[in-house]
Parts: C-alpha cells; structure tokens; sequence
C-alpha cells in the first residue's frame, strides 16, 4: 500500500508550511477568536494558493485535485493551529453546482478566489435540532411570491454571509420541505449572534424570518427535496469536521512533546517520566488512528465509495480522539497551558463544539451503527 | 529580455544535524532550492513580466538535481524552462569552479542579457559564485544588488551602501547578485505547481571541471559555549553602550 503524497501534493503541503511560517499566523488567530471575527486575511492567504480551486470542477476553472490533497492540506494547516473549521465552505461547491440554478452558482462562484465568505445552510430551529424534521419555519405562496417566516437558530455563518439556503415547509402541505437560497439583504430577516463555547472565528446566530419576500427562481434544488438534498451534503462535512479535529490534536500533541522534551523537573525532562510517557503513547495511537481512518475516507471518496458510515465514523471519533490527545497535551504543558493564551485552550474549546456541531455523537453512532449492521443483514 | 536565474540545490539547513566533534551530518537533509536563490528567481520573473521576457532556471549540482520534486518546485516559482548541469563532483566544487561550470552553460544558451544570483548560497554562503561568473563571462558584475529597473537598453540598479544608496547604470548583458531583501519571493499557487510538471527541463553534463581555487581544509560547527545570561537594565542609551562594550570585549 503507498500511503506517499505525490510530488505535486507534496509541494502543495510544503506550500502551505511555507505560507504558515511566513508570519505569526497564531497571534492574529488568537484576535480574531477573542473579537468572534473571521479570520478573512488568512483566507485570503489561501485562496491566493489557490486552497478553494482543490475541489472544485475543472469545467468551472477549478483543479479537482481530490480529498486526499485536501485531507493534507487540512493536516498541516491544522499542525499550526489554524482555524480550519471556517473554511468548510469552499471545498464545497459540488452542493451549490448540483443543485444550485445557473443565477444562484454564478452569484456562488463569484466570490472564488476572494477568501470572503459565501454561503451555509440553516436548518436548525429552537425545536428542531437533531429532528430536523419537526422544523415549523414554512413558505407561503402569495400573488406570485413566496413568504418565509420562522425562526432559525445556532446558524453558524449567519452573521456574514452574503446567501443562506433555508429549509422551510410548504405552509399548504406540511409534509413538504424545501430549501430556498436567501440573499441575506432581504428585508425582514434580523440577525442575532450568539456567544460561543469555541469555533468562535465564524458566527452563530438566531436568525428571524418576518415576511421574507422571495420568488420561485430562488427556490434551491427541487420542491420537496430539502432532505434527501441534505444527506449526500452532510457526509462530507461530517468528514470536514474529523479533518479540522485531528489537525489540531497533532499541533497540540508537537507543542507537548517539544515541551516535555525540554522542560526539566527533578533533574531530567518530563517526557522521561513513564506518566508522561504513557500519555504521548495513547497521544501517539489516537492521531495515528484518526489519520488513517480520514485518509482512508478521503480516498475512498476519491474512488467514489465512501459511506454515511464512514463519514459518520470521522465524526464522531476525531472531535472525541482530538479531545482527548489535547487535553493529555494540557496536562504535559501544565500551568503553560492553562495560564496565558496558549493555542491549546482555544483548540480544547473548539473541539468540545464539535461533538455538537454539524451533526451530534449521538445522531453520528446512530448513522455508524446502522451503515455496519445493514452489511450484515439477512 | 532573456534572463538566467541561478539557484543551487542545498541540503535543508532544518534537517542538518551536528554531530559532537562539531562535523555536520547531512544524511537527513533533503535537498532544497536555496533560501538566497528564490530572490533571483523571484526578480527575474518580475523583469521578465515587465519586460515580455522569459526566465531561465540555471543550477550546477549533482543527483538532487534529478529529483522531479525538487525541479518542479523551481519552475513552480515562476521559471519558463530549467537547465540543470548534472554531476556528482559538482556537490563538493567550490565558488570558482561553479562559476566556471554556470559561465559555461550561460554561453550555450547564447542570447542571454541578465544573470541574476541570490546573495550567497543557503549552505556556504561564500557569496562568490555571482561575481565569478559575471567577471568570467566579462560582462557588467555587481552584487549587494537591492533594485532593478529597466530603462532603454540598460538597467539602473540600486545598491545600498552604509549611509547612502548608490545608483549604478548598468550596460547589457549583465551579471547581478541580489541582496535578500530585494523581494519576498512567491508562494507558488497550486496552479503554478501543477503547471510545472508541463515545462522544459534540460540536463547538461558537466565539462572537466576547472581546478580549484582553493583547498578546503576543514568544515566544522562553531563550537557551542554556555549562554552567560547576562541581562542589561537601564535606559536604552545606556544599556545599548554597555551592550558595545561586551561586543568589543569579544
């Protein structure tokens, strides 16, 4: 099995590096999460190297070089603490090209190459989280326009991007759910941001929908299709999200193990001593196990095999494995740690997020457990 | 305008080791283009694009020059096409018989108006190599170079000198070394990188090589000495002159 990046990712990773050292990246990281501003320069940064041409289709000037390139992209940046959880949007404009009208990707793929902020899609509601289902935000066709009303919450982007896709129900027919792309200028919808435990770089937000007058041309994919639209969707965000989680669990893990090499209690240095040394030693098998397990995944996805199983399984043992490894990773680092501002505390707040977001533990065991009892079935 | 870069292939100074009789272990270190070098190549694509001309990649050197990653990684930075003399005896030439080696090789490619090299090699860093060349070729040499314009059929560089700058009309063809702040080199796109794979490359061998200027008697690391954790408190002024007084005291 060759597990060797190619010259060109290679390159590509080292490129990265390269772009990550050229300036303490960590000092504004740590700006813009205590400010809950995007970090839009460093976006930029890498949409200049091109970072949100990795997925996207050549036919539309993209390079389509994979989820492997992009899993090693996401682990180096991750190696440097970066907040790679804001960048979930650009390695995903298959959603906006499948589904998306010729208008809706044109307004998309304009902001390519600009690092700003583009679109997500809310779905949450005060009583609907994991039930998407009992979600009452509906749409009313009126004299030819279509109404939105309801209330969304925990809609992560909200605050700044220029396009969200809503789901909403059909008032007339309960039973149909569909997403509409929503310019954010529109009058009637108000915006409230949230504090956030961590993942602070991008917005959480309730947002309230009063009278939002759309037309039938902003209907996104087709009517009566917001869910089975959302499930191809969520397995590659899912996969994401155990991508961000086990690059910070590896920066976590290389601040500690340079720590404990040099840091000197009782006459020698901590990684000497076997309580430490069991702690790299399960550090060590967690991060191996995530990477295996998420570039296994990214290559299947590349073959076009990869399972909701497979997604699910990356999301919900990373946010949990990283958990784990940075919190080991505080404990070697002590008072550095938790004194100060050192880049893990935001790294073990961001990851105790992630069990929640983007789907929970307990949705994602659900998903995993039925994808590998169905192989088994009679 | 047809400009050469030059660059060498040297061994990543992150990945160099020193062994305890202060020798250097280079068995780890892979080979990379030279830190100094990626200001030429950068200031050559610079004029080119200004200009309409095309860039050249020049390097001497031995098998690391073989390595697709490594030659991919030069062109990615902004080279149309990369002429590499290949040659194991080259790793160990010094200054003057790599110029020889590059002087060579810049007179096949024939119409050449610019050589550009970086400030000093990433490894040696003897700073020779550029002067060398430029004054074998016996065209127009100066290093320290921090600016290049075009005008007409000349250039006008800039080169920094203790308390003031000098600005020096320089006749084509002609042979500069670049100080390493002249630019910041790009990062290559991943465009650029996929592009390289798709441009000219060209493997020369090596002539006899001229013989040495001069014999290397030993290589060593400075010796490492305890820190002395002396700290100087008071006004800047005052600390800045007690600071002069240990330097001297040296």
């Amino acid at each position: 099995m060759d597990f060797h990046l190619n010259d060109e990712q290679q390159l590509l990773v080292e490129n990265v590096r390269e772009l990550m050292q050229r300036e303490n990246w960590d000092a504004y990281f740590a700006e813009c999460d205590v400010k809950h501003e995007y970090p839009q320069r460093w976006v930029k940064a890498l949409c200049d190297l091109g970072f949100d041409l990795i997925m996207l289709p050549e036919d539309r000037g993209g390079l389509n070089l994979g989820l492997v390139t992009l899993m090693a992209v996401y682990e180096e940046l991750g190696r440097w603490g970066a907040p790679t959880y804001v960048l979930y949007q650009l390695p995903c404009f298959d959603t906006i090209l499948r589904e998306g009208t010729p208008a809706q990707i044109e307004k998309v793929l304009a902001y390519v190459g600009t690092g700003e902020q583009i679109w997500n899609s809310a779905c949450t509601e005060p009583g609907a989280g994991s039930d998407v289902g009992s979600l009452q935000t509906t749409y009313t066709r009126r004299n030819g326009k279509i109404y939105l009303n309801g209330h969304k919450t925990f809609i992560t982007s909200s605050a700044h991007v220029p396009y969200l896709v809503i789901m909403a129900r059909d008032s007339e027919n309960r039973d149909c759910f569909t997403e509409w792309f929503v310019d954010m200028s529109l009058p009637g919808i108000k915006i409230e941001p949230l504090n956030k435990l961590g993942l602070r770089m991008d917005s959480c937000s309730d947002v309230y929908l009063d009278e939002v007058e759309l037309d039938e041309s902003d209907m996104f994919g087709t009517e009566g299709n917001g869910f089975k639209r959302g499930v191809k969707d969520f397995d590659f965000e899912r996969f994401l999200v155990g991508a961000c989680d086990y690059g910070w669990a590896l920066c976590a893990f290389e601040d500690a193990a340079r720590y404990a090499n040099v840091r000197v209690q009782f006459g020698k240095p901590i990684g000497r001593f076997q309580l430490n040394q069991l702690k790299f030693a399960q550090m060590a098998i967690r991060l191996d196990a995530m990477k295996n397990m998420l570039y296994e995944t990214a290559w299947s996805y590349d073959q076009g095999t990869m399972t909701s199983a497979q997604a699910a399984m990356c999301k919900y043992y990373c946010p949990s494995a990283a958990a784990k490894v940075v919190d080991d990773a505080i404990q070697v680092l002590g008072g550095v740690a938790v004194a100060g501002d050192h880049r893990v505390q935001r790294l073990w707040r961001d990851l105790r997020v992630e069990r929640i977001s983007g789907g929970t533990d307990e949705m994602m065991v659900l998903t995993l457990a039925k994808g590998v009892l169905r192989q088994y079935a009679a | 305008m047809k400009i050469v870069a030059c660059f060498k292939a040297s061994p990543d100074a992150q990945d160099i080791q020193t062994l305890p009789d202060r020798t250097l272990n280079l068995e780890r270190a892979a080979s990379k283009i030279g830190t100094y070098d990626l200001n030429a190549i950068e200031a050559a694509r610079q004029l080119a694009d200004a200009t309409g001309g095309t860039v050249v990649g020049l390097s001497a050197g031995g098998a690391a020059l073989s390595n697709a990653k490594l030659t991919k990684d030069a062109l990615s930075r902004g080279l149309d096409e990369l002429v590499a003399v290949v040659d194991e005896a080259l790793v160990s030439a010094e200054g003057y018989q790599t110029a020889q080696v590059l002087a060579g090789a810049v007179r096949d490619l024939g119409d050449v108006d610019l050589v550009l090299c970086g400030a000093g090699s990433s490894d040696v860093y003897a700073q020779q190599v550029g002067n060398q060349l430029g004054t074998i070729l016996g065209w127009a040499t100066l290093n320290g170079v921090d600016a290049i314009s075009v005008e007409g059929d000349h250039l006008v560089v800039e080169r920094p000198l203790e308390d003031a700058v000098q600005v020096v009309e320089v006749a084509l063809p002609a042979a500069l070394s670049l100080t390493s702040g002249i630019n910041t080199p790009r990062i290559a796109g991943m465009k650029d990188i996929l592009a390289a794979g798709k441009k000219p490359v060209r493997t020369l061998d090596a002539p006899a090589l001229a013989p040495a200027s001069a014999t290397l008697v030993s290589q060593l690391a400075p010796e490492q000495v305890e820190r002395r954790h002396i700290i100087l408190e008071g006004s800047p002024a005052d600390a800045a002159a007690e600071l002069a007084t240990y330097l001297k005291a040296l």
